[in-house]
């Protein structure tokens, strides 16, 4: 990819070009003589879900509720797929999982949509994927972490879960693990770590991984401390005097949207910068959210390799287009939910097509799902391949902010940036996350 | 040992301009009002917009404009509130109460996206500006003991008002007994608005001193809801000393909570609030 990518070329790239790259392709082709399908003349009708109201809403929700109406926006203009116009309606995620599965039955069941592209929280994609087998529907998980949903109970496990239910983006074991790979090849010194991480699943998983191999790469470390802050909090004073008491050299740290913004604007008022560094597994958006006041140093993981510099505008011209185009709607750079939204869209459309190409016509879900899975993408954050186990792989890229005249904002040090690849930071299919790990050869 | 103090009685003093006016509208009208947290948030974004439109003069300046316009709007929308979904409802059993005042969280937080986008708000120049105080050999913020003594003088004046005014009085005769009250011929409506525009604004001004620490969010306002609903359970209905002491209390037990026993952050706040609920239900001031 070299030059300007203008819009034309870009829907090529997603769509058609797709199909190029695409591996694994598990379709028969079309026998011949075989009565060829037809495109339907209605709209595909897709349901975007993603919190629109509360706390989650500003950080995630919102930026990737833009991405699927900006999404949808460009491939109408360029016809839609397979000629057919794109529907798209936005829902709140808002309300809980059971709220959610109830949403998510109407939608299949009374709307008809052809697909639902949604979910941030893990709890609710853990209770509405189930549904897609259930109720026979394509549903594809676009921002949702947790490595527990598309992975087993013990090692090896049986996948994929579900024939329907696909999770376009790598789960949180990428974070975690990219950031204790950096930690060990940047602070090889680092004796003892802290966490700060919210009550929850997500919290939860996300200190257990990181954790782990943090204990495999440095044996005998030492945790001083693991504290678990309620999700929402307004008040972080008393974990900040605590992690500071801690005599941590690292503090890793799973919170999100507003409670990472808040703790970290008060652990800069109190002085915990001073006494330790951070390590933030989703901390991508939050020098953007904090400007300047954003301390240096710290170390920032980017949930796979969404970046709005990154891969470079004149390497990967397609970030450099993502970036403009969403900077040109909503006035602000794209952040990782907008990179998961793009994804989820762009797999799907791409498996549409590579579908109907094999078998002639419009495509079953069935049939979306057998090309779904093993699709490889180029999306703005690089190469995106959807495994066996229906979850998505990708690299992931972590560095240490710093001050760069031209941004108001801190951004990851151009010279102490890495990209592990997919392979060092995702689980093979069919293996547990922590086991894997633990089978790590240091 | 001195700063996890300091940050209970920071903590302690959100919980008591939050509980507070919990607990004034609980003890005058009896009203359980589940959108006293949409108008934490509510104060919360007003406060963010005006020191975001006053960006460019002294930080300082903005925070006190902001301060007075959030508690301002929170009990102008108070007022509305009580006139129109409240006082319909005031004699009904508890369950119109709480389906009411929820709808009116929900519809508040609607209004706040209508109003402000579902964009984070963020208003940090007072914060920022204010720098850090060497307190006992210990570096702290200057705003922490800003919020500290505001809130102090705001409790002050409170109890000046129930207890020294002619209002106060009348608004705590109406708490010990409406229907006498009413026949005393207290102007009974009239003081409830005012009840519920005074537990409204310290409500909003809750929200505005946390904008500099926390961006003003959706949904902001259902954690100090629930931690303001343990304070009242703690401290007793309707009671400025409870909700002093209650406040102190959450507030000190999850300082130390999160020190020395991290795993039992928030169940320590909920013990407690067990204990008193079976040992004096009223909780620890409040009317038997």
């Amino acid at each position: 990819m070299a030059g300007k990518l203008r819009r034309r070329e870009f829907v090529k790239w997603t769509g058609a070009g797709a199909l190029g790259v695409a591996t694994g392709a598990t379709l028969p082709p079309r026998a011949q003589g075989a009565t060829k399908k037809e495109v339907p003349k209605g709209p595909i009708k897709i349901a975007a879900v993603s919190f629109l109201t509360g706390a989650a809403a500003a950080p995630f929700g919102i930026p990737g509720d833009n991405t699927f109406k900006m999404m949808a926006d460009i491939y109408n203009q360029k016809g839609g797929i397979l000629g057919r116009k794109i529907e798209l309606k936005s829902y709140d995620e808002a309300g809980g999982a059971d709220a959610q599965v109830k949403l998510a039955r109407k939608l299949i069941m009374e709307d008809k949509v052809d697909v639902i592209l949604g979910y941030i929280s893990s709890g609710d994609c853990k209770a509405v994927l189930p549904l897609s087998d259930e109720l026979g529907a394509l549903i594809v998980a676009y921002d949702c972490g947790s490595h527990e949903l598309l992975e087993g109970d013990k090692t090896p496990f049986k996948y994929p879960k579900y024939t329907l239910g696909f999770r376009s983006k790598a789960h949180l074991g990428i974070d975690n693990i990219g950031l204790a790979l950096m930690i060990k090849k940047y602070l090889p010194n680092v004796k003892k770590i802290a966490g700060i991480n919210p009550d929850y699943a997500w919290g939860r998983e996300s200190w257990r991984v990181f954790e782990v191999a943090m204990k495999k790469l440095f044996p005998g470390i030492e945790v001083t401390v693991t504290l678990w802050p309620a999700l929402g909090a307004t008040d972080y004073t008393a974990h900040i005097t605590t992690l500071m008491n801690s005599g941590a050299d690292i503090v890793h740290s799973s919170l999100w949207g507003g409670d990472a913004v808040t703790f970290t604007k008060q652990a800069i008022g109190m002085g915990l910068f001073q006494k330790t560094r951070m390590a933030y597994s989703r901390g991508e958006p939050y020098p953007q959210e904090l400007g300047a006041d954003f301390p240096e140093d710290q170390i920032i993981c980017c949930a796979g390799t969404h970046y709005f510099l990154y891969p470079p505008h004149d390497k990967w011209p397609l970030n450099k287009w993502f970036v403009e185009e969403y900077h040109k709607r909503y006035n602000k750079y794209p952040t990782y939910p907008c990179y998961h939204a793009y994804q989820a869209f762009a797999v799907y459309k791409a498996a549409v097509e590579k579908a109907a190409a094999l078998v002639g016509g419009w495509p079953t879900p069935e049939e979306i799902a057998a090309a779904m899975k093993g699709l490889a993408i180029e999306t703005p954050s690089g190469y995106l391949h959807i495994d066996q186990d229906h979850n998505g792989r990708e690299d992931v890229l972590v560095g240490f902010t710093k001050k760069v005249e031209g941004y108001p904002f801190p951004i990851l040090d151009p010279k102490r940036m890495e990209v592990f690849p997919a392979h060092m930071v995702n689980a093979p299919a069919g293996v547990r996350t922590e086991d894997w790990i633990q089978s790590w050869k240091v | 040992m001195v700063l996890y103090i300091l940050n209970g009685l920071y903590f302690g003093a959100f919980l008591f301009l939050t509980s507070l006016g919990l607990t004034i509208i609980l003890g005058v009208m009896g009203i359980l009002n589940l959108a006293h947290g949409s108008l934490f948030a509510l104060g919360a974004f007003m406060a963010a917009w005006t020191i975001g439109l006053m960006a460019t003069g002294p930080p300082s300046t903005a925070l006190i404009v902001g301060i007075i316009c959030s508690m301002a709007l929170t009990a102008a929308v108070g007022f509305l509130l009580e006139r129109s979904l409240i006082k319909p409802i005031i004699r009904r059993p508890l369950e119109y109460q709480l389906l009411i005042t929820f709808g009116a969280l929900l519809l508040m937080e609607d209004l706040i996206k209508l109003v402000w986008g579902g964009e984070a708000r963020y208003a940090s120049a007072p914060f920022d500006s204010m720098g850090r105080t060497s307190l006992l050999g210990l570096e702290y913020p200057w705003y922490f003991v800003f919020v500290m003594a505001l809130t102090a003088l705001a409790g002050m004046a409170v109890w000046f008002v129930m207890a020294r005014t002619r209002a106060g009085i009348m608004l705590r005769a109406i708490a010990m007994d409406r229907d006498m009250a009413e026949a005393m011929g207290i102007p009974i409506k009239r003081l409830s608005s005012l009840a519920f525009m005074l537990g409204a604004s310290m409500a909003g001004l809750a929200g505005a001193l946390m904008v500099p620490t926390s961006p003003a969010l959706l949904g902001i306002g259902m954690e100090p809801l629930i931690m303001a609903f343990i304070v009242v359970v703690i401290g007793g209905m309707g009671s400025l000393k409870g909700a002093v002491v209650g406040s102190l209390l959450v507030g000190q037990a999850r300082s130390f909570g999160v020190g020395f026993l991290p795993e039992l952050e928030m169940p320590i706040l909920f013990l407690i609030a067990v204990l008193i609920l079976i040992g004096r239900p009223q909780g620890m001031f409040g009317k038997g």
